[in-house]
Formats: C-alpha cells, sequence, structure tokens
C-alpha cells in the first residue's frame, strides 16, 4: 500500500470553550478522493482550515509525505503543496484568469512581469486538465459562470504543483450541470495523481465522486471507510448518529462538544 | 467495384463536395479558402460557392486572418462553428462512465462523468444515468445533439450496437445501441474502446500522420485498435482487436476469456498493481501516483517494472511483426508507465522484430490524448454519418 502523502494524528482544536476537535485521525491517499461529511458544526471546515493553515491546531501531529511538518500559516501550507479551494470562490472579479491563477506569487524578473510566460502556463494547465470550456484566458472572472470560476479555482491548484487539494464544497453555489462538470474536474485531478479531499452535502456526488468517505460526528472522526463497502443508508447513519452496526464510534452518545 | 455505375447528377457531386469540405474543416481546424481549394483540388469558385452556403445555414463563419502570410488581398479563413452540430460522446469502463457533448471541429463544449461500483454497473442502470445525464448537459449548453457515440470495453456488433461480451463490465448481449437510441431518440452507434482509440489518434492524436498504427490500451483489460492503409482494420463482424488474448506464457495465470497465461495478465492493470505491490483492486489515481513517484529514481523502474517491461516488449513484438504498423500508440493506463519504461520498450522491440528492423525501426509513443482517447473516438464515430447531412 501507498504510504497516505498527508496524515493527521491525534488533531485536538477548540475556540475558546468550544472544543471543536476532539482526537482526530485523517488520511489523505495520493491518486484518491476522500469525501469529508458531516453534519452542519461537525467540524469540516475547522479541520480543512486547521490544515490549510489558517487555524493553528491546539495538539496533535501533521506528516506529509512521511515526514512531520508545523503548518504555521497558509503561506507554509501553499510551499508543502496543500491548496484549497473554497466554496465562496476565492477569485477577484476585477482581474482575468490568468492574473488571478498567479495572483500573489506573479512572475517576472526585474520588477517586470513576464505576462507572455504566464499566460503560456495558465493555458497549458487548462488543457492538461482538458478543459475547453473557457474561451481566452484573458477573459475577466467577473464574466465567467459559476462552473467556469470553480473550474478557474482548480486549475489553480495543478498550476502550482499541489499534491493535495482540499475542496470545501466546491459546488455549494452552482446549479446541477454545472455541479457535473466540477466534479469531473475532481475526479481527472485525482487521476493526476494528487490527493484530494472532497466536502459535500450531497450523498450522490460523493458516491459518484469518492474513492473513500470519513465522516465527522460533533468533532470526532466516526469512521473511515471505502465507498464500495458501504451504502448511502450507512453513510447518513454516520452523520447523523455517528455510528451505523458495527461502524462508527462506541458510544456516541457521550459524545460532548 | 467492378460494374459500372450509374453518372453522377450534379447535386450528388454537390453534396459530396461538401461533405469533403466539411470533414476537412472538421478534421483539420480552421483553414483558408486558398489551402482548401489546394488541398481538396476544387476550383476556388466550387470552394466560395460551397462556403457561402454553409456560412448561410451557420455551419461555418468566415474571418480575416490575423496574419498575413504574403503580397495581395488575403485569403479569408474558414472556421467551424462547433455548436451547429454536435454529438455526445460516451465512454463506458469498468469504473466509471464519462461522457461530453462535441461541437463540430472536435471541442469538447461539456462533460459529465461518474464512478461505477458494483451496483451501479448493471446495464440498466448505466443507460438510465447516461440519460438524465445527457438531458442535463443538452439543456445547460442549449444544444441538442445529432448523434451519439459510444465506447464500451468489450465484444461490439457494429450493425446494431449489440453489446456480445463486456467481461469486465460482466455485461453480456446487451442490446446497448437500440435501447439507448429509444431513450434518447437519436442514433446510436456503439464500437470497442480500442478501436475507437485508434480512430482518436488517427484523427486527432500521435497518428494524424500514419496511415498503418497499432493503438494499445491498458485499462483493467488490454486491448487493441488497428488502422491499416488509412482504415479501421475490422474483420468479420467488426470483432477485430482482443490483442490482450493472445496467449504469451503458456501454464501462466488463468484468464476469464478461457485461456491460461494472456497478455492482459501480464500487462494489465492488475499485473501493474502486482508489480508495483498495490491492491489489484487499487484505484487509478494511487497507481499514477505510485508511477510518478517511482520514474524520480532509474534503478526503481528498472527493479519493480523490470518484468513488466519485458512482457510489454514481448507481446508488442508480435504485434509489430504480425501487422506491422509504423507507429503503436500506447494508451490510457500505459500512458503513466515512466518514459524509461517506453523506451526500453522501444529498444527491444527495434531489436527483436523484423519487421521493425525492416521499417527502419517502428516507432512506440504514448498517447498525447491519454484519458479522453475513446471519448473522442466515440465522438469521431457520431460524427461519420453527421456530416454527410449537416
Amino acid at each position: 500500500m501507498t504510504e497516505p502523502i498527508l496524515d493527521l494524528r491525534g488533531i485536538n482544536k477548540s475556540f475558546g470553550p468550544v472544543h471543536v476537535l476532539h482526537d482526530i485521525d485523517f488520511t489523505v491517499q495520493p491518486g484518491e478522493v476522500t469525501a469529508l461529511v458531516g453534519d452542519n458544526g461537525a467540524g469540516k471546515s475547522t479541520l480543512v482550515k486547521c490544515i490549510a493553515g489558517i487555524h493553528p491546531i491546539d495538539s496533535g501531529e501533521v506528516y506529509f509525505e512521511g515526514e512531520q511538518v508545523h503548518i504555521h500559516g497558509p503561506r507554509d501550507a501553499a510551499h508543502l503543496g496543500i491548496e484549497v479551494v473554497y466554496q465562496d470562490l476565492a477569485l477577484c472579479d476585477n482581474l482575468d484568469i490568468v492574473q488571478n491563477m498567479f495572483l500573489g506569487r506573479e512572475r517576472g524578473k526585474a520588477g517586470l512581469l513576464d505576462e507572455a510566460d504566464m499566460e503560456q502556463a495558465a493555458r497549458k494547465t487548462l488543457t492538461s486538465l482538458s478543459v475547453r470550456t473557457v474561451k481566452s484566458v484573458r477573459t475577466q472572472v467577473a464574466s465567467l459562470s459559476g462552473g467556469q470560476r470553480q473550474t478557474v479555482a482548480i486549475a489553480k491548484a495543478v498550476l502550482w504543483n499541489s499534491k493535495v487539494v482540499l475542496l470545501d464544497e466546491p459546488t455549494a453555489a452552482l446549479g446541477v450541470a454545472q455541479t457535473r462538470q466540477v466534479l469531473d474536474l475532481v475526479r481527472r485531478l485525482a487521476e493526476q495523481g494528487l490527493g484530494v479531499v472532497l466536502i459535500s452535502h450531497n450523498m450522490n456526488d460523493v458516491f459518484e465522486v469518492a474513492d473513500r468517505i470519513a465522516c465527522l460526528y460533533l468533532g470526532r472522526m466516526a469512521a473511515e471507510v471505502l465507498t464500495k463497502d458501504v451504502t448511502h443508508g450507512q453513510v447518513v447513519e454516520l452523520i447523523t448518529a455517528g455510528r451505523s452496526g458495527d461502524l462508527g464510534i462506541a458510544r456516541p452518545e457521550s459524545a460532548t462538544i | 467495384m467492378t460494374t459500372p455505375t450509374a453518372g453522377a447528377r450534379p447535386d450528388e457531386v454537390r453534396r459530396h463536395n461538401r461533405t469533403a469540405l466539411l470533414r476537412k474543416l472538421h478534421v483539420d481546424g480552421p483553414s483558408t479558402r486558398a489551402s482548401l481549394a489546394a488541398e481538396l483540388g476544387l476550383n476556388r469558385s466550387t470552394i466560395k460557392a460551397l462556403v457561402d452556403g454553409l456560412a448561410e445555414s451557420g455551419v461555418v463563419a468566415e474571418r480575416v486572418p490575423a496574419q498575413r502570410s504574403g503580397a495581395g488581398r488575403p485569403s479569408l479563413l474558414v472556421l467551424p462553428q462547433p455548436h451547429a452540430a454536435v454529438v455526445m460522446a460516451i465512454d463506458v469502463r469498468v469504473e466509471q462512465v464519462a461522457m461530453a457533448l462535441v461541437g463540430l471541429g472536435g471541442d469538447i463544449l461539456g462533460r459529465d462523468s461518474w464512478n461505477l461500483h458494483h451496483r451501479s454497473r448493471d446495464p440498466g442502470e448505466v443507460i438510465t444515468h447516461i440519460a438524465d445525464s445527457a438531458k442535463l448537459l443538452a439543456d445547460e449548453l442549449d444544444v441538442v445533439p445529432v448523434g451519439v457515440g459510444v465506447s464500451v470495453p468489450g465484444v461490439v456488433r457494429r450493425a446494431d450496437g449489440l453489446v456480445h461480451e463486456a467481461p469486465n463490465l460482466h455485461w453480456t448481449d446487451v442490446a446497448l445501441g437500440s435501447r439507448l437510441s429509444a431513450v434518447l431518440k437519436v442514433p446510436v452507434q456503439v464500437g470497442n474502446d480500442a478501436e475507437l482509440g485508434a480512430l482518436a489518434e488517427h484523427v486527432r492524436g500521435a497518428a494524424r500522420t500514419a496511415s498503418d498504427m497499432v493503438y494499445i490500451t491498458a485499462d483493467v483489460g488490454v486491448g487493441g485498435g488497428v488502422i491499416s492503409s488509412g482504415r479501421p482494420l475490422r474483420g468479420t463482424g467488426g470483432y477485430v482487436g482482443e490483442l490482450g488474448h493472445m496467449v504469451v506464457r503458456p501454464g501462466g495465470r488463468r484468464c476469464y476469456c478461457g485461456c491460461q497465461g494472456c497478455w492482459e495478465t501480464e500487462v494489465g492493470e492488475a499485473a501493474l498493481c502486482r508489480a508495483l505491490a498495490l491492491p489489484e483492486d487499487a484505484p487509478r489515481g494511487a497507481v499514477v501516483a505510485e508511477l510518478r513517484s517511482l520514474a524520480a529514481s532509474p534503478e526503481a523502474v528498472a527493479h519493480r517494472l523490470g518484468e513488466f517491461t519485458e512482457w510489454l516488449a514481448m507481446g508488442l513484438v508480435t504485434v509489430v511483426n504480425m501487422l506491422g504498423p509504423e507507429l503503436v500508440v500506447l494508451g490510457d493506463l500505459f500512458t503513466a508507465l515512466p518514459d524509461q519504461v517506453v523506451d526500453e520498450v522501444r529498444r527491444v522491440v527495434q531489436k527483436r522484430s523484423l519487421v521493425s528492423r525492416a521499417v527502419g525501426g517502428t516507432r512506440i509513443l504514448s498517447s498525447p490524448l491519454g484519458r479522453d482517447a475513446k471519448l473522442l473516438g466515440a465522438a469521431e464515430l457520431a460524427f461519420e454519418p453527421v456530416l454527410s447531412e449537416v
């Protein structure tokens, strides 16, 4: 078995008196889509933000490609090759696709931007993902559809040679057909060998793209299972009750926040 | 044909020329009127009449080229309009289904895909999901597909799209073509995945200039598609292509086809997983990730994939000797193989194959279309009858 690209052990996180994450163990395998599911407030987004370096963790260990690392901020995470795509489309409307993809990391020398080089790299990345729905890489992001924007946000992750991509409800703001396009792209990311984490509330989407499913219940990891081994019903039970048959937390009723 | 045929009437000639022109634009992309006239061997005024007719019905548009090539008034650039004719391409694989709407000129306008598990692999489920998704995609893009092409990893009867056997999908005698066309209400053509991969490489990929080529694909199973003298080699009923079931290792592993030691059992996805010490049902991405991390160290590649490379080369020597292609394209999972493996295979084939030596070295390449080859091939299959009708 390949070693996990990202391995979290015993992660704890509190906001003041609220203990949000309890001893979370979570692994991401290269080339697989891991769906992170859970009810509202279960800690999904917090976990992703901890990985991305936005929230510091209180205790626990993080291993990246087998080596222990300390993530103190988003820059550390980006440096390791961890990229996050948020549901609220973190792109700048007034910039074009190339400017967005290189925002904050522009290429150039002697104080001048190398526009041609950046444009070429952006186009190459979109082609490598078989994205053919965007006409020109100089289109302003404001004029793109929601699906196209998420495509750009995801392509950004590929451009920067990321090894792990975390997608926090990438399809929440999208229509049905655009959701399909984005999920197709998510799968192609994994097929290129990246480790992909997908947060989603839609069970159909999860079953269609994910290779494994991690269920959070009230800040605890209820179960990490292979998609092919479970049914919709079992996953819903894990989300709502924290256990299903032999799976899940031994005594969910004693779980406290 | 030996019997004399009736003379062609002017409108038939015109239709023939129009189809030829459209096919040229569809395959080679935008061209100037002058180059169309030169390459089709038609008079400039004939080209003008044809292009005007097509422009009027919105199938092509004309534009002044941005770059001038010489003195004089520039010849107008003729561009195929993707939305003028849209087909639906469907690639049914063992672990997933991918589909796309493809416009005239070969642009992918929209796409969708989903994983298959044991329950959703049932033909009825797959057809239902395809129908749902087809409607979504067509509504979103506001187009009406005029044809459908389907790629299936199995033995397919071309005439009516009956899937005789698709062992890895566990399908037997599924009337896929007629069932799909009943649901989608457009003509549906079904083809073998490797054959369509070969078609895609021939039309849009690495084999555009090669008239004799073989496309070898590895997904869960291994198959081959053959283009001979510029045309697909079909055999009786169109069943050519089960190259994965040549026996290369007598007494080897048992194969579901009834033989022992088929090529597929030595170079298929399961064999690759064994070589990489992964479980045999590891997801595709995990295999790709492992191959990529392995590629960094040449010794590790030689050590772990040495035997795999040997079996791959051995089968290819037979393929090259038997079919005499000028080019072999390795597709799908094989595109993830480290360059070192492909180089070694090329070297061995060149050394051991009589035919390869005779033609000065058969070229062996990784597919530039990668995972999309079969999808694009399915689109070309659907375009075949459409081009003469638009």
